[in-house]
């Protein structure tokens, strides 16, 4: 569980506040998409739940983050990280070392796994990212797509009860990006992992996330289930944001009076919401 | 205005361009899509001559990139990369674009004006750093400062990578403008909204193959050619493809009034 | 360059070895160049590393290491014949009075010979070693604090990643213009330089964002005792100290 009480952020040196005033709570199991414009401060929260806000950048932190009951304040980041597994938007940087397997037994040695359970954690991070067979590959000669999934699997490893991803298919084609969503899904609903995602790609977000979480100049805007936050599209069209295409269809029907059900997050509803009116 | 006669590219053993063969005409705006590892890229940079072809040629306004240096084609082609910051490598906006101007080796009073003009059009700050600003902003100023020297062709390869919506809009919008002006475009994209609402036609590639060359919307609904490529319709399309009757949708808009047809029948 | 310094896959008796032994192979062969002064004898070491490195199926990367610094070797041999006096004046450069001794020519020759011999192991051997082998036999048994090993294995993961942001950014500016594709050297690099603004804001960003990520994967909490994989010494690695122990033999009785 996150605890966002009134959380308050300005860099040093910045002239506003990049988070102002986040007061919410993300559940154990939960799936949240999260959205918005460009500098609403996405990036600002994910350092603010991992504890490198305040830690690794400093600036003037009002308010708490409490995971699973650790003050990211009172706690350093690396104790923080046996709770929160996080994946950067840069592939590259965040790699430390060169064949696959390794990437993996970083963390693991780290934290100092027991010799006997590592093979085990290594075997089950690869099944579950499907990419046994990347095992001994070199990361240089790895697709972006690849390398995002050695990413996730090195968190897995470390089996943290939260996992963290800023903008983890940035750099994907479509069907890349939708098989992170797959995987990012069957890792929530298998182990019960919580997920956090910031991504623009909003089709995705709105298919594969339970709530949506909409940020726009450090606020939290919205925070709901899709649903739910996609009857305000018009709004987040207002911030900045796409909506998917159905949506848009979805509110031009309502406001024309054909239709008054809920707003459609994937296509499967989109077919059955066209299906009801025709 | 834009020809590729066999064109063949290998980087080391195997072909990564497999003799590629259509033209462009001037003012077209055509979209190149296609799954990572398919060739755009490596196709895109085929197009200003950082990379030449290992057979074929490329030609661009008559010119022949196998015998023009790309540093001289730069008058006649704008490329608009995916990072603006291995573009930008001035202290001030204004300093960036006359650069632009200095590397066509355009004269000086009429490269002001031009970079007024652009700076004025844009509305950004002359002095303000590039470096301080945000990847959209940036991205702006990279797309200007390639668009100061008034090129016939401009290629925008993954334009709109780490932006956000309204970004994005802001950089298609003024490439669309130039569009309708008499400018060519070829966009490298994943997008398949952005096709829908900007590129007339579309080129599909796969595995360094070129498998669809046609107007934008034969292309769009058409799965044997979209899934061999491993792209997904635009949304809507991809709706309107589970219903009888509606070949014709593509946009919300069109969904919208096929619907209030069906619902007054 | 592309490639240099990679690790190349493959399962050959200089792959299975321990990383020290590799190590320790590789000092030895670029140390007994120095001991001996005998021309045939360094030659014999070139030899040795090119017969390991078609046994370990890099010689392709052997021989392009070779080839670029014979233009260099060539160079430095004509400088320095020209350059030493003693000995027997071989033939007289005409005009320039300038005489060619026997024991110019030697000495020159060792020089090159020395050079080409010395070069070759360290590439060789870190081509058949994944640095991060390198690093965590360099912590186990040489007690060597981690965050040095890490800090190295970095520097060499991200000259790839800097040399390819480099060509990007040069892809760039040529296709704004920018005279890249000169063929004189000198305005070429006058052009680089300031391309250097670019190269250090992305890297400045990526080694900031790369220290945050290990950071957050416990690198602090790590200590000489966390590494999983074990090096023991084993058949591999008697090959290793026989061929040391020819080359020193060799060497000294030569």
């Amino acid at each position: 569980m996150i605890e966002f009480n009134n959380l308050k952020f300005m860099y040093s040196g910045g002239k506003k506040f990049a988070l102002d005033g986040i007061d919410l709570t993300i559940n154990d199991g939960e799936f949240i998409g999260v959205i918005g414009p460009s500098g609403a401060g996405k990036s600002t929260l994910t350092y603010a739940i991992n504890g490198t806000v305040p830690h690794h950048y400093k600036g003037d932190f009002y308010g708490a983050v409490k995971v699973n009951g650790l003050d990211t304040v009172d706690n350093k980041p690396e104790k923080i990280a046996g709770e929160v597994g996080c994946v950067f938007q840069d592939i590259d940087a965040q790699m430390t070392a060169t064949i696959v397997e390794d990437e993996i037994l970083f963390g693991l040695e780290n934290f100092g796994c027991p010799a006997e359970e590592i093979e085990e954690r290594i075997d089950e991070a690869l099944k579950a990212l499907r990419i046994e067979k990347l095992r001994t590959r070199s990361i240089g000669t790895l697709s972006g797509g690849q390398k995002q999934k050695t990413a996730i699997a090195a968190m897995i490893a470390l089996r943290p009860k939260i996992l963290v991803l800023d903008e983890p298919t940035g750099e994907l084609d479509p069907q890349s990006s939708r098989e992170i969503f797959e995987l990012l899904k069957e890792l929530n609903k298998k182990y019960g992992m919580t997920i956090i995602v910031v991504e623009q790609k909003i089709m995705l977000q709105c298919e594969f996330a339970d709530k949506l979480l909409v940020i726009d100049g450090g606020k939290a805007v919205h925070y709901d289930t899709v649903e739910k936050v996609l009857e305000h599209s018009e709004d987040l069209e207002k911030m900045g944001i796409n909506c998917p295409r159905i949506v848009t269809l979805a509110r031009m029907l309502h406001e024309n009076g054909l239709y008054d059900g809920v707003y459609p997050a994937e296509l499967d509803s989109a077919e059955k919401m066209v299906r009801s009116i025709i | 205005m834009i020809e590729f006669k066999n064109v063949c590219f290998r980087y080391e053993t195997e072909d990564t361009i497999k003799n590629l063969n259509f033209h462009i005409e001037k003012g077209d705006f055509v979209a190149i899509l296609g799954s990572n590892g398919a060739g755009k890229t490596t196709m895109s940079k085929l197009f200003n001559g950082i990379l030449k072809p290992t057979s074929g040629d490329v030609v661009i306004n008559g010119l022949n990139t196998k015998t023009t240096r790309t540093s001289m084609l730069a008058k006649h082609i704008g490329f608009l990369f995916q990072n603006p910051d291995r573009q930008i490598c001035k202290n001030t906006i204004r300093d960036e674009l006359m650069f632009s101007m200095e590397c066509i080796g355009a004269d000086n009073a009429d490269a002001q004006k031009r970079v007024d003009t652009i700076i004025e059009k844009f509305g950004f700050d002359p002095s303000h750093d590039p470096f301080s600003l945000s990847r959209g902003e940036r991205q702006k100023i990279a797309l200007a400062s390639i668009i100061v020297t008034e090129p016939d062709v401009l290629v925008l390869d993954e334009p709109t990578t780490g932006l956000d919506y309204a970004e994005c809009m802001q950089i298609l919008n003024i490439v669309s403008e130039l569009n309708s002006r008499g400018t060519t475009v070829v966009m490298v994209t994943h997008d398949m909204e952005l096709v829908l609402d900007f590129a007339k036609k579309v080129l599909v590639m796969t595995d360094g193959r070129m498998i669809a060359f046609d107007e934008m919307r034969k292309v769009m609904k058409n799965m044997e050619v979209l899934s061999e490529a491993r792209l997904l319709p635009p949304q809507i399309a991809d709706l309107a493809l589970r219903f009888e009757g509606f070949d014709d949708v593509y946009t919300h808009e069109e969904m919208f009034q096929k619907i209030k047809e069906k619902v007054r029948v | 360059m592309k490639g240099f310094l990679d690790y190349k896959d493959g399962n050959s008796i200089f792959h299975k070895m321990n990383p020290l032994s590799k190590l320790f192979l590789a000092v030895v062969l670029c140390a007994m160049c120095f001991v001996s002064s005998n021309i045939y004898f360094v030659a014999g070491v070139i030899v040795i590393n090119l017969l390991i490195a078609f046994a370990a199926g890099i010689h392709k990367m052997a021989l392009s290491i070779l080839s670029g610094l014979l233009k260099l070797s060539i160079v430095l041999f004509i400088v320095q014949v020209l350059f030493v006096r003693s000995g027997n004046a071989l033939f007289t450069i005409p005009g320039l009075n300038l005489p060619i001794t026997d024991d110019g020519v030697y000495f020159s020759l060792l020089f090159v010979l020395r050079l080409l011999a010395t070069a070759l192991p360290l590439a060789v051997m870190l081509s058949v070693t994944q640095m991060s082998d390198l690093a965590n036999v360099m912590v186990s048994k040489l007690k060597i604090p981690y965050k040095y090993a890490f800090a190295v294995i970095t520097v060499i993961r991200f000259i790839p990643v800097f040399a390819s942001e480099m060509a990007g950014i040069i892809e760039s500016q040529t296709a704004r213009g920018v005279e890249f594709d000169t063929k004189n050297i000198f305005r070429k690099i006058g052009l680089i330089i300031p391309l250097c603004v670019p190269l250090l804001i992305s890297s400045v960003k990526k080694i900031d964002s790369s220290a945050i990520a290990a950071e957050l994967r416990g690198f602090n909490r790590r200590t000489s005792k966390s590494g999983y994989k074990k090096y023991p010494f084993g058949g591999n690695d008697i090959f290793a100290v026989l061929i040391c122990a020819v080359v020193i033999t060799a060497g000294i009785m030569i």
